[in-house]
């Protein structure tokens, strides 16, 4: 963990009048597991969308990789993500007329080539490989979130970013999704930033990072 | 991928791709229709108009053949490289006789044509030539003249002359006496009123010019002229003449025309000439523009399909951003989606298109037409641009797309 993956200083997001994200100052190394907590509102999502070059901030600077997000072009920022950046939705978001094989070969495309290989040896790492050709509308939540797992690592990104990940999953799911990020990251070695508001899933990390009104409040390391 | 990207998108989404199919399948089929019966259309009107009057005039040199056309040549006409698009050709003698009709007396003018001669000219089909063809609009009371002493006299001097048909009148010239039947009154609106009209061979001997025709006016299909067109041929290069010569412009026919008659000058008749000219332009810009007109339709229809499918796929289009896609590769889905459409569009389009021109065709001009083969890539072509033209904004729209407030939970 000598590197730092991201580094920000006086990041800000505001949208018209209201400030979503007051200055926030933030280090996180590489390899490390930040949870983001906080209520709904409280700018979590929105300090994610920022890390994630999915949206830019109002001002402050934002580096993750050694890139500074701020000044690339929307070209620039799709280029991030795809070599950079993998993320795991709450709502999973799967394209729905494509099979979980396809789904995870979607990203390889807009990555650079398709390798269906590779694709379902993604799926079957977890544990996905007898469902291949099954398409979102077959799979239960938990199995539609291991595929959006898949996907998102397929890549071999540098940064997993989860959002709510295990929002929409019963304990049992949410266990098993946290127990394959944590064997996927000790293998990947990348860095994670997982928002939730949910105390259990946030001590799957190494630290945890409070936020309220935008404000950060409150950091507690929850692993040496 | 991407392949598999579209099958999938095609099969999984059938309504949203068939509204796109069928608003651009319609557009193809009426460019198709309209473009397939245009040169019908354009043909059938040149033909409607080639009985309004010749449109070129052949007259005699002054130099050569002393005021005269021979009337030997006169085959020749139809053996030309426009001779297919020379309608008909009417020879004309001109003479002044002294006319003499139950002692009423009067000196007028005394034509010799033919009104409707079986030409056989070797090698080609036999065919009829003459006034009776060349000037519909004539109002005939009686018959056309059959026999060598007979002939038809214009409603003016018919009714000085007190004639009808069924008379006689003898025509003298230089004391020759030739007497004609009057076997009709032609009724044209013109300076023929005043005229006698008998056949050529009549006329020839009765003025003594055997084998020899003053002028003869042509009636020919020819294209509107162009810049091109009222070039001097003088000036051109031998490229610019043959294309020039190869072109139905009236003046090249009148050229060619010309060559084969001895002693002749031909000139187009501009009055005719003109106003077919720029009715035929008119009409050819009418049917472009209606077909510009439908696959504007169509583009619009194509726009609004698109675009209502483009909110419903917002979230799939949000999530290929998220996932790094650029503009590019989000084009490239969609724009891929658009030409295999496209191709499938044009093609139906055509067939139907085609079918579409052969009923307009049947039900106008009571004929049937085939729209040729090159415009399969054309209605493609067209389907092609009508999407892309459709596209622009749905595109833009999914361009714009911000993942963050699509994707948000």
């Amino acid at each position: 963990m000598s590197q730092t993956t991201i580094k920000t200083s006086g990041l800000t997001r505001s949208y018209g009048d209201i400030c979503a994200l007051k200055p926030i100052d933030l280090s996180v190394p590489e390899g490390e597991w930040l949870s983001v907590m906080g209520h709904s509102g409280s700018g979590k999502s929105t300090l994610m969308n920022l890390v994630g070059g999915l949206d830019r901030p109002s001002a402050g600077s934002l580096h993750v990789g050694g890139q500074d997000l701020s000044s690339l072009s929307e070209d620039g920022l799709a280029r991030f993500r795809r070599e950079y950046v993998g993320i795991i939705f709450q709502q999973h978001h799967l394209v729905p007329y494509l099979s979980a094989l396809e789904n995870v070969m979607l990203s390889q495309y807009f990555h650079s080539v398709p390798d269906e290989a590779e694709a379902r040896h993604a799926l079957e790492r977890v544990g996905l490989g007898h469902r291949l050709q099954n398409r979102p509308g077959e799979l239960s939540g938990g199995e539609q979130q291991r595929v959006c797992i898949a996907r998102a690592i397929i890549n071999s990104p540098k940064l997993l970013l989860g959002d709510e990940p295990t929002g929409n999953l019963d304990h049992k799911s949410t266990l098993m999704v946290m127990e394959l990020l944590k064997e996927l990251r000790a293998e990947e070695r990348f860095t994670v930033v997982m928002v939730t508001h949910n105390e259990e899933v946030a001590a799957w990390g190494d630290r945890t990072i409070y936020l309220a009104d935008g404000v950060l409040v409150r950091e507690e390391r929850t692993r040496p | 991928m991407l392949i598999r990207i579209l099958k999938n998108s095609f099969l999984k989404r059938p309504k949203p791709v068939l509204l796109v199919l069928l608003s651009i399948t319609m557009g193809a089929a009426v460019a198709t229709a309209f473009l397939g019966i245009a040169g019908e259309v354009s043909h059938k009107m040149a033909l409607e108009l080639r009985s309004y009057g010749a449109n070129i005039l052949l007259e005699p040199t002054a130099l050569e053949g002393g005021g005269f056309l021979r009337e030997d040549d006169l085959p020749k006409i139809k053996t030309v490289f426009w001779k297919y698009n020379i309608t008909g050709f009417t020879p004309y003698l001109f003479g002044v006789a002294d006319l003499n009709a139950a002692g009423r007396r009067e000196r007028s003018v005394v034509t010799g044509t033919w009104f409707s001669k079986e030409l056989q000219v070797p090698g080609e089909e036999s065919t009829e030539q003459g006034i009776k063809g060349m000037a519909p609009w004539w109002d005939l009371k009686g018959r056309w003249p059959e026999a060598a002493d007979e002939a038809i006299l214009g409603a003016a001097l018919a009714r000085r002359l007190k004639l009808d048909q069924g008379s006689e009148v003898a025509a003298t010239v230089r004391g020759t006496v030739q007497r004609l039947k009057v076997c009709g009154v032609v009724t044209t609106g013109g300076f023929e009123e005043e005229q006698l009209f008998a056949p050529l061979v009549t006329v020839q001997q009765l003025l003594g010019q055997q084998g020899k025709v003053s002028r003869v006016l042509v009636s020919a299909l020819t294209v509107p002229m162009d810049d091109f067109g009222r070039k001097d041929p003088s000036t051109m290069t031998k490229d610019e003449y043959e294309k020039w010569y190869c072109t139905a412009y009236v003046t090249s026919v009148a050229k060619n025309v010309e060559e084969v008659m001895s002693g002749s000058r031909a000139k187009p008749i501009w009055q005719i000439a003109s106003a077919e000219g720029a009715l035929l332009t008119k009409l050819n810009a009418v049917m472009l523009l209606l077909t510009l007109l439908a696959l504007g339709a169509s583009a619009t229809a194509v726009s609004t399909s698109l675009m209502a499918s483009m909110a419903e796929r917002s979230p799939e289009i949000a999530l290929m951003k998220a996932m790094g896609a650029d503009r590019f590769q989000v084009s490239a889905i969609f724009l891929g989606e658009v030409l295999i459409i496209s191709v499938v569009g044009g093609f139906v389009g055509y067939l139907i298109g085609n079918q579409l021109a052969a009923l307009i065709s049947h039900t106008v001009f009571n004929s049937s037409i085939a729209s040729p083969l090159w415009l399969i890539p054309m209605a493609i072509g067209s389907a092609f641009l009508v999407a892309c033209a459709g596209s622009i904004a749905p595109l833009r729209r999914a361009l714009l797309i911000e993942p963050v407030r699509v994707l948000k939970g």
